[in-house]
C-alpha cells in the first residue's frame, strides 16, 4: 500500500488559475487553501493514509458544486467528493493536485413523504438524521452503518453502505431509489426515479458503491420502512469462538433470517463494555448478538426458535432484551466497538473482508495465528450474518515498523478472505487502502474493464483518482512483487477466468 | 462446458471483425420482451447446470442456461427459493434470460427485484474476454458493481455465462385476502398499509377486486388477516391467481392488444387509461391501451416510466419499447455499451434503437 | 493517532496530557455529529475532530495564526463531543492546552482585548455588574439589538433575597456566584426553601463568590485560579467544622468547574488537598433532591398541587455532557406534576456558554434561535433549565418564562403550605 506516484499524477493543475476562477463561483468561506486550514482535511477515517488537498471547497448548494465541477472539468482539475469523512478505506483521502469537495453543508432533508414513504435528503444528511425524522411516522431508514450517527447518506450511496441489518433489510443499493448527482462535465443526471425501477441501464445499481468515481452526489431518494412493531435482542455468550462459528451457521440452518446477526470475540467485548456499559459478559470468549423483529407473535416464536438453537450451539449464557432501552444497551456496545477500540490502542487499520459464513471459526483462528506472526494484537467484530469481518488490528504508529506491520497482517487476512472464496471488502470500500489487492481479486481483463466503465462516465479520470481500481501498471507491478514473476502458474492474474 | 466458450469466443472475434451482430437466446421465453431480434443467433441454452449450492450460506450459483423450472426445484428441496418469483413465460426459460430482461413477479414490492438478489456473474464480452464480477457473499463493493448492472441488460453487454443469487427460506405461512373496492379506495389502502409493518408480500387490483397476499410467521400472518378482515381465499385458489399475474396467463393479459407497463410511484393516481391491473403495491400498472406518447408523458409526470412490454414488431419501432432517456444518460448508455462491446456485437436494438 | 510532539512541549506536564489525548483520537468524526458548531458551519475546521487536529498541529510545531484562534474561539467547550465519544478523548483538557499554547503564539487585537478585559473583569464583580445591568435596563430602549437582547428584563416581583438558613442538624453550603444573585435572585432562594422543607439548612459564606470559569474560560488562568483560591478559602472552615455534608451548586456552570477544581489545582502544593476535597464534595442541586427522593415525593404528594404547566427542560451542557447528570432534573419535575414537552436534539448547546454569547454573538443566536424552536416545539407553558447563563440567553429570545427548575419545584411544595 502506498500513496499514488507520480506516474499516477498526470494532472498539471494551475493553482492560482484554479483558486481564482473558484473564488468566482463560491462565497469567501467555502474555499481554503492556506495550508494551516487544509491539514484537517488531509484524511478521512483511515489516518495510516494522508495528502494535503491541492484546495478544499464547502459548496452550499447544488449550483456552487456544478460551478466548482464545471471549472475543474474545464481546468482538467482532479475533484475528490467528501461527506462526513468517517470512511476507512480512505475513499476520502484528498489528491494532491485536486479540489476536496465537502459536502457536509449540503444537509437539509427536503422531504419525508410517510405516504409514499420515501425521503428526499441532501448528501450531507447524516444516516441516524434520516431515521430520526421518519420517526414521527412509524418509519425509519433501515442500513446502519455502525457510524451511523455521523455518516453521511451520500457517502453511505458511494460506498454501499452496509450495518447490522443488511441480511435481512439490505444494503444501500436495496434502500435507495434515486440519486442526482452531477457528472464531472456538470451536467446533472438521474439515476433511478422515484418508482421501484428505471428505463435502461440499472445506473443506479451501478452508482452505488461506485466511490465518488463516477458522479458527485447532490441529492438521493430513500426508501422508508415502517419501524417494527417490536425487536428483541438475544446476546448469547460462548466459551470458544468456533462454537459461536458454528452457531451462525445453525441460526442460518434453522430457515431463520435474524433481523441482525452479530459477533464480537473477547478483546473487542472487554475494550466496548467500558464506554457502553452494555451489560456483556466479559469472561465470554466471543458473544453473538441476534436479533428478531416484527409482531409481538412473531417475536415471541422466533426468539423461542432461535434461542434453541442457540442453546443446542453450546452458548455459556442467553440474555433476552427485557425492553426497548435493554436492546439499544445491547447495540450500542456494537455499535461503538470500532472506536472504543481506541481505548486499548492509539492507532487500528480495520479490514472489511467477507467470507461464507461456514469459514467464520477458520478465520478466526488463522487471525488468531496471524496475530502471534506479526507481533500484534487484534479485536474482531463480525456481521456474522453476512460473513463480513471486522478484524481490527492494534498498532502504535509512533513505533517504527508497526504501520508497515499492520498493513502486512490485513493484506494476509484479505488474501485468505479471497481464498476461502470471499471479497476484500463487504462494504467499506476499496479507496486507497485495499486497491492493491485488487489484484488479487481480478484478473487484469476485469481491472480493464473496470477502467472503460470508469471513462465510460468520466472520460479524463478526474473524479477521484487513484482510488477503487488500480492502473494496469499497478497491478502488474504488485503483482510481480507478491508472485514473483509473471511466469508463476500460481499466479491468479495469469490464468484465465472460466 | 469450455469448448462451448471457445466456440462463442470464436463467433464474437468473428462478428466483431466483420461489423456482424449476434442475437443472444437461452430459452427463447421472454423474445417478444425488448426490441426485435436482429442478427445472427447464438444459442446458449446448452451451458448450464447448478455450479454450486449450500442452503447454509443461502447462495446458489448457476450457469446461465439452467432452466429456470430445474433451479427452482434444487432450491425447493431444502425449502429455499428466489423470492422476487420471477416470471418463467415457458417451460424453457432460463436463469440467464430471467437476469437479463430483470423481471421480478408479485413478490417484488416486498423483497426486492432479481438485481436486488444477484451476488455475482459471469460474463463474455465483446472482446472475447470472460470477465467475473461480484462473487458468493452477501456483500462485496469489490471493484463497480456490473453483476447488478447486468440485471436488465438484455443482453446488450454480453453473454452471461453464470449468475450467482441470494435465496431465501420459503415463508413459513401464507394467507390471500380479497377486497372489493375501487381504483382510488384500493390505491389509498395499499399505501396506508405499506407504511405499516405488515407482512403484505403481494397485491393486485383490478376490475373492482383487491386481491392481497400475506406472508411470513404463521402469528404474523394471522395478526394480519384478523386486522385487514379481508374475505379469506381458498389456499389453491390463490396460489393459482398469483401465478397468473406472475406468468401473465390471467385473463386480463390475453389478447393482441398492446400491453404497456408503467412503473410508477406506488402514490400515483389512477391514470384513467381505460382498463387497469395493478401490481406491487401501487407501483407497477398494466394497460392494454393508450396512445404512447400520451402513457410516456403521465408516466414521466408521475415520477415514472412507461414500457411497451408486448407489441408487434411495427408499433415497437414506431414508439420504441422502452422510454426515452434524458440526453446525459442516453450518453452514458452508449458509452457503457461501447466498455463492454466496443463493436456493437450483442443484440442490437433489444434496449434503444441506437446501440 | 500518530504524534510528534514539538520540543518546546514535548517533555513538560502539558505536553505529556495532550500527546496522551491526541493518541486516544482514532479520527473517527462521531464528535462532529454532536457537535453545535459543527452542524451550524459544516467545516471539519469547526468540528471536534478538526480542532484536535488544529492543536495537534501547533503542538507539533506548525506555524499557527489567527486562522487556528478563529476555529478554537468557535467552541463552546459545550463538550457534547465528550459525552458521544467513544475512545473516551478527554477533548476539554486537550482544548485548555491548546488555549494557552495559542494565547501565547497568537496575539488578539486590542479591541478583542479591550472586550475579554471588560468581561472578565465586570462579571465576576458583583459590585460591578449589578449596576451594569440596572443601568442597561433602564437604557434598554437607547440599545442596539444584540445588545439590548444581552441585558436581562427585570426580574419583576419574584421573591428575592438570600437564603432563609433555619436551624437543622443537616448543613449544606451554596455558593452565591457572581452573576446569578443579580440576574436570578430566587434560585437560591428557592432551593434554600426546598432544602429546608427537606431538613437541610442551606448557607452561603462570605467570600465565596465567582468559581472561577469566567476567567479561566477567558484565557486568564492565574485570576481564575485565583477565584478558585479564594472559593476554597471560604468554604474550608465549613468544611473543617465537620457540620457541612456538601457544596450545592445551583448553577451548573459554576458546578462543572467546581467539580473540576481537583484536577485545575493539582499542581499547586498549598491547594491540591482542598480542592479534592471540594470537588469531591459539590453536588448539583438535582444530585442533592434525587438523594432525598422518599421524602421529597412525600412531601410532594401531601402538597396535592394537581398538574403544573407544561415544561419543557433545557438541560445545560456544564449538566448534561460535564457533569453527565442526566435525566435527573426530568424524573424530578415529572415527580412533581410538571408534563415534560419532548425536546429534539437535546444535547446541543443554546450558544450561551458562559461568555459565547458576548464573544460569538452571531453564532450564539443562531444556536439560541435552533434550541428555542426546539423548545417551543411540543407548545409548552414554560421553559425550565438549571444554569443562571442559558436561563438568561434563552429568555433573550423567548416569550415564555424561563425559569430555574428548582423554582418550580419549590412553587409545588409552597402550593400546599
Amino acid at each position: 500500500m502506498s500513496m499514488p506516484t507520480t506516474a499516477e499524477r498526470p494532472f498539471t493543475v494551475d493553482r492560482s488559475l484554479l483558486i481564482r476562477r473558484l473564488r468566482e463561483v463560491l462565497p469567501a468561506q467555502a474555499l481554503l487553501f492556506e495550508e494551516e486550514d487544509l491539514r484537517p482535511y488531509d484524511c478521512d477515517g483511515l489516518t495510516a493514509f494522508r495528502q494535503l488537498p491541492l484546495l478544499v471547497a464547502l459548496p452550499e448548494d447544488e449550483v456552487q458544486v456544478q460551478a466548482i465541477l464545471r471549472i475543474c472539468h474545464e481546468l482538467r482539475a482532479p475533484v475528490v467528493a467528501r461527506g462526513a469523512a468517517t470512511g476507512l478505506s480512505g475513499g476520502a483521502t484528498p489528491h494532491p493536485d485536486g479540489v476536496l469537495v465537502a459536502l457536509a453543508k449540503l444537509k437539509k432533508i427536503i422531504r419525508v413523504d410517510p405516504v409514499s414513504r420515501t425521503a428526499v435528503v441532501q448528501p450531507g444528511v447524516r444516516n441516524l438524521a434520516v431515521s430520526e425524522a421518519a420517526a414521527p411516522y412509524g418509519l425509519y431508514y433501515a442500513p446502519d452503518p455502525s457510524s451511523q450517527i455521523a455518516c453521511t447518506i451520500g457517502g453511505n450511496v458511494a460506498e454501499n453502505s452496509g450495518g447490522v441489518h443488511c441480511l435481512k433489510y439490505g444494503l444501500t443499493v436495496h434502500n435507495v431509489l434515486r440519486v442526482r448527482g452531477l457528472s464531472i462535465e456538470g451536467e446533472i443526471v438521474e439515476f433511478g426515479n422515484a418508482a421501484l425501477d428505471a428505463p435502461g441501464y440499472d445506473l443506479l445499481a451501478l452508482i452505488n458503491g461506485s466511490e465518488g468515481l463516477l458522479a458527485l452526489i447532490t441529492e438521493v431518494t430513500v426508501k422508508l420502512t415502517p419501524k417494527p412493531e417490536l425487536a428483541q435482542v438475544v446476546v448469547a455468550s460462548f466459551a470458544d469462538v468456533r462454537r459461536a462459528g458454528d452457531a451462525v451457521a445453525s441460526i442460518i440452518a434453522a430457515g431463520i433470517i435474524p433481523a441482525g446477526l452479530e459477533m464480537m470475540d473477547r478483546r473487542a467485548i472487554l475494550a466496548v463494555e467500558p464506554y457502553a456499559n452494555a451489560g456483556y459478559d466479559m469472561d465470554a470468549e466471543a458473544l453473538l448478538l441476534c436479533e428478531s423483529d416484527g409482531t409481538p407473535e412473531e417475536v415471541a416464536e422466533e426468539i423461542g426458535r432461535m434461542t434453541t438453537v442457540l442453546e443446542k450451539s453450546g452458548a455459556a449464557g442467553i440474555r433476552v432484551s427485557q425492553n426497548e432501552a435493554e436492546r439499544l444497551r445491547f447495540w450500542a456496545g456494537r455499535k461503538a466497538a470500532f472506536p472504543a477500540v481506541g481505548r486499548l490502542t492509539p492507532d487500528y487499520l480495520c479490514m472489511d473482508g467477507t467470507i461464507p459464513r461456514k469459514h467464520l471459526a477458520d478465520m478466526l483462528e488463522a487471525i488468531a495465528t496471524l496475530s502471534g506472526k506479526y507481533a500484534l494484537r487484534c479485536a474482531n467484530v463480525f456481521h456474522a450474518g453476512d460473513g463480513n469481518l471486522h478484524p481490527l488490528i492494534m498498532y502504535d504508529a509512533n513505533q517504527p515498523g508497526e504501520l508497515e506491520r499492520a498493513t502486512a497482517f490485513g493484506a494476509e487476512i484479505l488474501e485468505l478472505s479471497i481464498h476461502f472464496g470471499g471479497t476484500i471488502t463487504g462494504e467499506h470500500g476499496v479507496g486507497i487502502e485495499k486497491i492493491d489487492l485488487m489484484a488479487e481479486q481480478f484478473t487484469l481483463a476485469e481491472i480493464g474493464a473496470f477502467h472503460r466503465l470508469k471513462a465510460a462516465f468520466d472520460e479524463h479520470g478526474l473524479l477521484n483518482p487513484g482510488k477503487g481500481v488500480p492502473t494496469l501498471a499497478r497491478c502488474r507491478e504488485y503483482t510481480l512483487a507478491r508472485v514473483g514473476g509473471e511466469q508463476n502458474p500460481t499466479n491468479p492474474m495469469n490464468a484465465p477466468r472460466r | 462446458m469450455d469448448s462451448l466458450i471457445d466456440n462463442w469466443t470464436a463467433r464474437i472475434n468473428d462478428a466483431a471483425g466483420r461489423g456482424g451482430k449476434l442475437a443472444i437466446r437461452g430459452g427463447g421465453s421472454k423474445t417478444f420482451y425488448g426490441g426485435r431480434e436482429q442478427g445472427e443467433r447464438l444459442d446458449v441454452g446448452a451451458y448450464r447446470g447448478i455450479v454450486a449450492y449450500e442452503p447454509t450460506e443461502l447462495v446458489i450459483s448457476a450457469r446461465a442456461g439452467t432452466p429456470l423450472v430445474e433451479l427452482n426445484a434444487t432450491l425447493a428441496e431444502k425449502g429455499q427459493w428466489l423470492a422476487f418469483e420471477p416470471p418463467h413465460f415457458a417451460p424453457t426459460a432460463t436463469v440467464g434470460g430471467m437476469l437479463a430482461s430483470g423481471l421480478s413477479g408479485p413478490r417484488r414490492q416486498a423483497v426486492g427485484a432479481v438485481r436486488d438478489f444477484v451476488l455475482g456473474a459471469k460474463l463474455l464480452n465483446g472482446l472475447g474476454e470472460v470477465l467475473s464480477f461480484g462473487g458468493q457473499v452477501m456483500k462485496n463493493v469489490a471493484g463497480y458493481d456490473v453483476s447488478r448492472l447486468l440485471a436488465g441488460s438484455l443482453g446488450t453487454l454480453g453473454v452471461l455465462l453464470e449468475v450467482s443469487l441470494k435465496v431465501l427460506p420459503l415463508p413459513l405461512a401464507e394467507k390471500s385476502l380479497r377486497f372489493a373496492i375501487d381504483e382510488g379506495t384500493a390505491l389509498q389502502k395499499l399505501n396506508q398499509w405499506g407504511g405499516r409493518p405488515l407482512p403484505i408480500s403481494a397485491s393486485a387490483w383490478h376490475d373492482g377486486i383487491l386481491m392481497l397476499r400475506l406472508s411470513g410467521a404463521a402469528a404474523a400472518v394471522a395478526a394480519a388477516e384478523r386486522l385487514l378482515a379481508g374475505e379469506g381465499v381458498d389456499a389453491a385458489e390463490a396460489e393459482a391467481y398469483w401465478r397468473s399475474l406472475r406468468e401473465q396467463t390471467h385473463a386480463f393479459f390475453a389478447g393482441d392488444a398492446p400491453l404497456w407497463r408503467l412503473s410508477l410511484p406506488s402514490v400515483a393516481p389512477p391514470q384513467g387509461f381505460g382498463a387497469t391491473l395493478i401490481e406491487w403495491g401501487g407501483a407497477q400498472r398494466w394497460l392494454r391501451a393508450g396512445d404512447a406518447r400520451a402513457l410516456r408523458s403521465a408516466a414521466a409526470k408521475a415520477g415514472g416510466h412507461a414500457t411497451l412490454f408486448r407489441g408487434d414488431d411495427a408499433l415497437k419501432a414506431a414508439v420504441g419499447v422502452f422510454q426515452p432517456l434524458p440526453a446525459p444518460l442516453a450518453q452514458i448508455h452508449r458509452n457503457l455499451k461501447h466498455a463492454f462491446d466496443p463493436q456493437g456485437v450483442f443484440n442490437p436494438g433489444r434496449m434503444y434503437p441506437d446501440f | 493517532m500518530q504524534t510528534h510532539l514539538a520540543d518546546f512541549i514535548k517533555d513538560t506536564p502539558a505536553g505529556r496530557e495532550a500527546d496522551a489525548i491526541l493518541r486516544s483520537c482514532v479520527h473517527c468524526g462521531f464528535c462532529n455529529a454532536t457537535c453545535p458548531t459543527f452542524q451550524l458551519l459544516g467545516d471539519e475546521l469547526d468540528g471536534p475532530r478538526g480542532r484536535i487536529y488544529l492543536i495537534k498541529e501547533m503542538l507539533e510545531g506548525q506555524p499557527v495564526t489567527a486562522r487556528t484562534q478563529l476555529h478554537l474561539d468557535r467552541c463552546l467547550t459545550c463538550r457534547a463531543c465528550e459525552s458521544t465519544c467513544p475512545s473516551g478523548v478527554n477533548y476539554h483538557r486537550l482544548y485548555e492546552i491548546g488555549r494557552a499554547v495559542m494565547e501565547q503564539r497568537v496575539p488578539r487585537s486590542l479591541a478583542a482585548r479591550a472586550t475579554r478585559l471588560l468581561l472578565r473583569e465586570a462579571l465576576p464583580r458583583r459590585w460591578m455588574f449589578k449596576p451594569a445591568v440596572r443601568l442597561g435596563q433602564l437604557l434598554r430602549p437607547l440599545l442596539p439589538g444584540v445588545l439590548a437582547d444581552k441585558v436581562p428584563r427585570p426580574a419583576g416581583a419574584r421573591i428575592g433575597g438570600g437564603p432563609q438558613p433555619a436551624a437543622h442538624p443537616r448543613r449544606m453550603v451554596a455558593l452565591a456566584g457572581c452573576v446569578q444573585p443579580t440576574l436570578a435572585p430566587n434560585t437560591n432562594a428557592a432551593t434554600a426553601r426546598v432544602l429546608d422543607r427537606l431538613g437541610i439548612e442551606l448557607v452561603e459564606v462570605a467570600g465565596a463568590a465567582c468559581c472561577g470559569a469566567l476567567r479561566y474560560h477567558l484565557d486568564a488562568r492565574e485570576q481564575a485560579l485565583d477565584d478558585m483560591r479564594r472559593v476554597i478559602d471560604a468554604w474550608w472552615p465549613e468544611l473543617e467544622s465537620g457540620r457541612v455534608e456538601g457544596f450545592v451548586m445551583t448553577a451548573s456552570g459554576c458546578g462543572g468547574h467546581v467539580r473540576e477544581y481537583a484536577a485545575l489545582l493539582k499542581h499547586d502544593p498549598a491547594y491540591a488537598d482542598k480542592a479534592a476535597r471540594i470537588a469531591a464534595m459539590t453536588r448539583d442541586a438535582s444530585e442533592v433532591l434525587a438523594a432525598e427522593q422518599p421524602r421529597l415525593l412525600e412531601l410532594l404528594r401531601a402538597a396535592r398541587a394537581g398538574v403544573g404547566e407544561r415544561v419543557a427542560f433545557h438541560s445545560p451542557c456544564t449538566l448534561q455532557h460535564a457533569q453527565k447528570i442526566r435525566g435527573v432534573v426530568e424524573a424530578l419535575l415529572t415527580a412533581a406534576g410538571y408534563p415534560l414537552s419532548p425536546v429534539a436534539d437535546a444535547h446541543l448547546c443554546c450558544g450561551s456558554a458562559g461568555t459565547y454569547s458576548l464573544t460569538q454573538p452571531v453564532l450564539a443566536r443562531q444556536l439560541r434561535d435552533h434550541k428555542l424552536a426546539a423548545l417551543h416545539a411540543g407548545s409548552p407553558d414554560l421553559l425550565a433549565t438549571a444554569n443562571v447563563g442559558c436561563q438568561m440567553h434563552l429568555q433573550s429570545g423567548s416569550t415564555l418564562p424561563v425559569r430555574h427548575w428548582i423554582e418550580l419545584i419549590d412553587e409545588r411544595l409552597r402550593a400546599a403550605s
